[in-house]
């Protein structure tokens, strides 16, 4: 690569070019499994169903004369609307596990190595769980155990947000700069008043930006809760193809697609002053 | 804008979960927050944060009248019900031998496993190709900025044609596609492969327009100026830069995907989560549990392949 043969030093965005050998090797590798991958998924003669090119060219097609009758319209805006509260909420139980418990695991608050430690691998093992098991398969749980309520969908949401959160948040805070942190100290700051002060600001604009990248995600796993039988999008999509009316399931997708694409421009606007 | 790239970079290699779709978190941050200030003293970020609230006490109210109680929840009969599903997994109460217990149906778990990590394995490179392909028609340096060969109008068409691809691939979750798919194609590895890899091509695209918008154009220029060919810049100018960190970012799609996969499978009829649901449709609760052992370990260990190939890459 460049790197090696020309002397070119990278310029600061580069991570330095990949080294020859490593780079062959990692070659190797993917190709490796691309093809295990390939090779092993396709036999040619029973891939597409009977008619199944016919529904690709009527779902493509449908894709662009969306059903824009003002009776569809009406459903998929409050499914649409159904879908963003149970984000919200969801990212609200998120936001209440994932703060206290990020505090927490970060081990910022206690002295005594003993203590700390022991705190910092319970909670993290708690958060670990709590974000190992995928939201589809807690709303099945919640479901099991509370029936078809909103309250399911919305725990499912937020049981695994509040684990990445509370990662993040303790990752965040444990990265602050000692600096600052010792002024806190020097001046008589308790370990309380230097993550009030001091850690808290400092992780602010990560979190805050993160955040919304969490409620976009948020939303889509709220559409898609729906396979356990809660309502929103994700349910005005599926009913709509089990009745093969591919123009009103691409009238809902849109309006996913406009939900997500509006707290993404959100969110860039935000990101744009936080930086 | 060259320097967010490497601190991405340092985010990267010590907080996985950070940076899994978007490039809210791609940007290390300075401390402090400036906010300009706009009506009543609030700035746009105070007046996010508390549409944020109005918006999680709305959500509270509308789902309370949905007829979602909170106090369900805690509800004796709730916890009855987890912790009666808890024993069923662990196969208490039941006279036969628990799944987890038998030979052949581990055996029969991990090919399973085996296919569904085929299943990751060819969405990565359904998404990586794809996004590979395109991205050079998505970013803004390359169409219509600095770098670009086209016309301008030309450009701004190829950009927005292109990005508009990946807002749609991307805004739509894996299963909806996998809903789609499996109308056209027979449900099993690949239909499921196409879904994830559909959305994942959208992830993918936006994160590597991104590391293009951010290039070096010095390197660029030089080629061009010693009569290097569009492919030629491609090769030697572009992707050397490109490719270290976006396949960082593949194996971390690959890390997610591999989760992802296990529910794609609900639908497209195979791997782990096709099992899941016969399973737990037919009240298997200890194949259920051995599916989700299968499942922790097969994550476990792709995280672990990940992390030692991006050593390579790095």
């Amino acid at each position: 690569m460049i790197g090696k043969r020309f002397k070119y030093t990278p310029g600061p965005g580069i991570r330095g070019a990949v080294s020859l050998e490593k780079r062959l090797v990692l070659t190797l590798i993917m190709l490796t499994a691309a093809i295990w991958a390939v090779a092993s998924t396709i036999r040619v003669d029973e891939l597409v169903h009977t008619g199944g090119r016919d529904a690709l060219v009527e779902i493509v097609s449908a894709a662009f004369t969306p059903d824009l009758g003002a009776g569809t319209i009406h459903l998929a805006a409050i499914a649409a609307f159904r879908t963003l509260m149970y984000a919200v909420a969801g990212m609200s139980v998120a936001l209440l596990l994932g703060i206290p418990m990020g505090i927490i695991a970060s081990g910022t608050l206690l002295q005594r190595p003993l203590a700390r430690y022991s705190v910092i691998a319970a909670t993290r093992g708690v958060l670990a769980a709590f974000r190992a098991v995928h939201e589809i398969v807690w709303a099945v749980l919640f479901v099991f155990a509370i029936g078809l309520s909103p309250v399911a969908g919305v725990l499912a949401i937020g049981i695994p947000y509040g684990g990445i959160l509370g990662r993040i948040i303790a990752d965040r805070i444990t990265d602050a700069p000692e600096r600052p942190l010792n002024a806190l100290r020097a001046s008589g700051a308790s370990s309380f008043q230097v993550l009030l002060y001091g850690r808290l600001p400092f992780a602010a604009p990560d979190l805050i930006s993160y955040l919304f990248y969490r409620l976009e995600c948020a939303v889509r796993a709220a559409a898609v809760l729906s396979f356990v039988g809660l309502g929103g999008l994700g349910f005005r999509i599926t009913i709509a193809l089990d009745d093969l009316k591919y123009e009103e399931a691409w009238t809902s997708i849109y309006a996913l697609v406009i939900l997500v694409t509006l707290i993404d421009l959100w969110s860039a606007q935000v990101r744009k002053r936080l930086l | 804008m060259v320097r967010s790239g490497q601190k991405a970079a340092a985010v990267s290699s010590n907080q996985p979960e950070i940076r899994t779709d978007s490039p809210a978190q791609l940007r290390r941050v300075d401390p402090g927050l400036r906010d300009s200030r706009g009506p009543f003293g609030f700035g746009f970020i105070a007046w996010s944060l508390i549409a944020w609230v109005v918006l999680g006490i709305t959500a509270w109210v509308w789902i309370y009248y949905d007829g979602g109680r909170l106090e369900d929840v805690f509800s004796t009969d709730a916890w009855d019900g987890i912790s009666r599903f808890v024993q069923d997994l662990a196969g208490q109460g039941s006279k036969n031998t628990p799944a987890f217990a038998k030979a052949e149906d581990w055996i029969n778990t991990l090919k399973l496993a085996n296919e569904t990590l085929q299943m990751s394995v060819l969405a990565t490179a359904i998404a990586g190709v794809g996004a590979l392909i395109t991205i050079p028609f998505a970013a803004s340096n390359l169409t219509h900025g600095e770098l670009s060969r086209f016309t301008r109008l030309l450009g701004m068409v190829v950009f927005w044609v292109t990005r508009s691809s990946y807002i749609l691939t991307r805004a739509v979750p894996e299963l909806v596609w996998a809903l789609m798919i499996v109308f056209v194609l027979q449900a099993g590895v690949l239909a499921g492969a196409v879904a994830l890899g559909i959305h994942n091509f959208g992830v993918l695209g936006r994160l590597g327009a991104e590391i293009v918008e951010d290039i070096d154009t010095r390197p660029v220029r030089a080629l061009r100026s010693n009569g290097a060919g569009n492919v030629q810049v491609m090769f030697y100018g572009v992707l050397p830069q490109v490719l270290p960190q976006f396949i960082t970012f593949l194996l971390y799609r690959w890390e997610v995907i591999i989760r992802t996969t296990a529910v794609v499978g609900f639908v497209a009829a195979s791997g782990l989560g096709y099992q899941f649901r016969l399973d737990f449709a037919y009240f298997k609760y200890t194949d259920v549990a051995l599916l989700l052992i299968v499942y922790v370990i097969m994550v476990w260990i792709v995280d672990l392949t990940s992390a030692g190939l991006r050593r390579l890459a790095n």
